[in-house]
């Protein structure tokens, strides 16, 4: 199977302007980003499940997501449930801030003293939540939940953590028995199976399907007219990339 | 002016750019500095959500969007919930206008991007200026 990207958190901040609890959820998110779990952390901006692409709409079902926001109307939350997929956790800096008796949060464009502790609070709470999501097996990429049952998992490839805007997760449409079908992950597993040297085959079309289905549902009695798209379409990947020898 | 807005400015929103905290950084110097009566800030995490109030600024107000990137949520964002973008600004191309100005920094912007977020500002308040009329502007503090 395709070492594909397991072991990584996403985190969808608030980034409420408005508010000064919306900049301590930024700085927050880019300090766990940057300083406290680079390599094991992922963004998007919140903006992007509506303005960019379905890679993008894709993020919180293929990362189990934090969201962080900074004030209870948890747009942050809320946003990534309704058009991405149910936050894994989710941190509320008001909440946060009054449970450790953090009062006076001011500047919205210059956090005070107060601010600068609520991002301290709110980073170092974050990092929590990324190491327990990281330890927990069995995220269905899928369904874009963790399973009851936690199957065996590879080990992490570590990746660099940085903003995905743009980025999103890859995906590709193709087309299926007339019709267009977007399926997630699809580049980057064809992308590995070619940098590990299997050409097209009968024999690849099985492991291709078994593959695909992890990040995408397919209907039971349509296996055989994915498999032979799926070979179609590598085939297709393989003979303009083959690798160089 | 009235105690109501009347131009409403939405900046980016994103996390890992500088040119994303340049546009912040030149909002909130529109709207608390430059133009603080005739401007209002909009987030866009709530235009996301579909939060009424917003909305109904976007759609009441004519708006400037700042984006920090090509991807272009704030003008997106502000043309999907309804509103006419009547300035959409793109940080990249102030940039090219100001390349004296090397901004870099994200949590904090360092000189160069304090002097580039400030000449976006201006720019931001002058399209302020000619979207609403003249009795309605700040009195003396345009430039």
């Amino acid at each position: 199977m395709p070492d594909l990207p397991r072991k990584k958190v996403g985190i969808v901040a608030c980034s409420g302007e408005e508010i000064a609890e919306g900049t301590v959820t930024r700085l927050a998110a880019l300090r766990v980003l940057e300083q406290l779990r680079p390599g094991d952390t992922v963004t998007i901006c919140l903006p992007l499940f509506l303005a960019g692409g379905e890679g993008d709409r894709a993020f919180a079902r293929f990362y189990p997501t934090i969201a962080v926001d900074g004030c209870g109307e948890r747009c942050a939350a809320r946003a990534t449930e309704r058009y991405s997929g149910k936050p894994a956790a989710e941190v509320v800096v008001t909440e946060l801030a009054a449970g450790c008796g953090l009062a006076g949060l001011h500047g919205r464009r210059r956090l005070n003293e107060a601010g600068q502790r609520a991002v301290d609070l709110t980073a170092g709470r974050v990092a929590e939540l990324v190491d327990e999501l990281l330890e927990r097996k069995g995220w269905d990429r899928r369904r874009g939940s963790f399973e009851a049952e936690p199957p065996a998992e590879a080990p992490a490839a570590p990746v660099a953590a940085t903003c995905s805007c743009g980025a999103g997760i890859p995906v590709q449409k193709v087309v299926i028995d007339g019709r267009t079908v977007t399926l997630i992950g699809l580049p980057l597993i064809f992308e590995q199976l070619r940098e590990a040297g299997k050409a097209p085959s009968d024999h690849l079309a099985r492991e291709l399907l078994e593959t695909v289905r992890i990040y995408n549902p397919i209907p039971a009695d349509e296996d055989e007219t994915y498999a032979m798209t799926l070979l179609r379409e590598y085939a297709a990947f393989w003979g303009g990339k083959e690798p160089a020898r | 002016m009235s105690g109501e807005k009347r131009v409403v400015i939405v900046p980016c929103s994103g996390i890992g750019k500088t040119y994303g905290t340049v546009s912040r950084e030149a909002a909130y110097e529109v709207v608390e500095d430059l133009r603080p009566a005739a401007t209002q800030l909009v987030a866009l995490s709530q235009l996301v959500l579909g939060d009424e109030a917003s909305r109904a600024a976007v759609a009441a107000c004519p708006a400037v969007t700042l984006d920090g990137c090509k991807l272009a949520c704030a003008t997106k964002m502000v043309q999907e919930s309804g509103g006419a973008v009547a300035q959409a600004f793109a940080v990249l191309d102030v940039y090219r206008r100001y390349k004296q100005f090397k901004p870099q920094g994200i949590a904090e912007l360092n000189e160069g991007g304090l002097k580039l977020a400030h000449a976006l500002a201006e720019e931001v308040a002058a399209v302020v200026d000619g979207l609403i009329t003249p009795n309605e502007t700040d009195g003396g503090r345009h430039a």
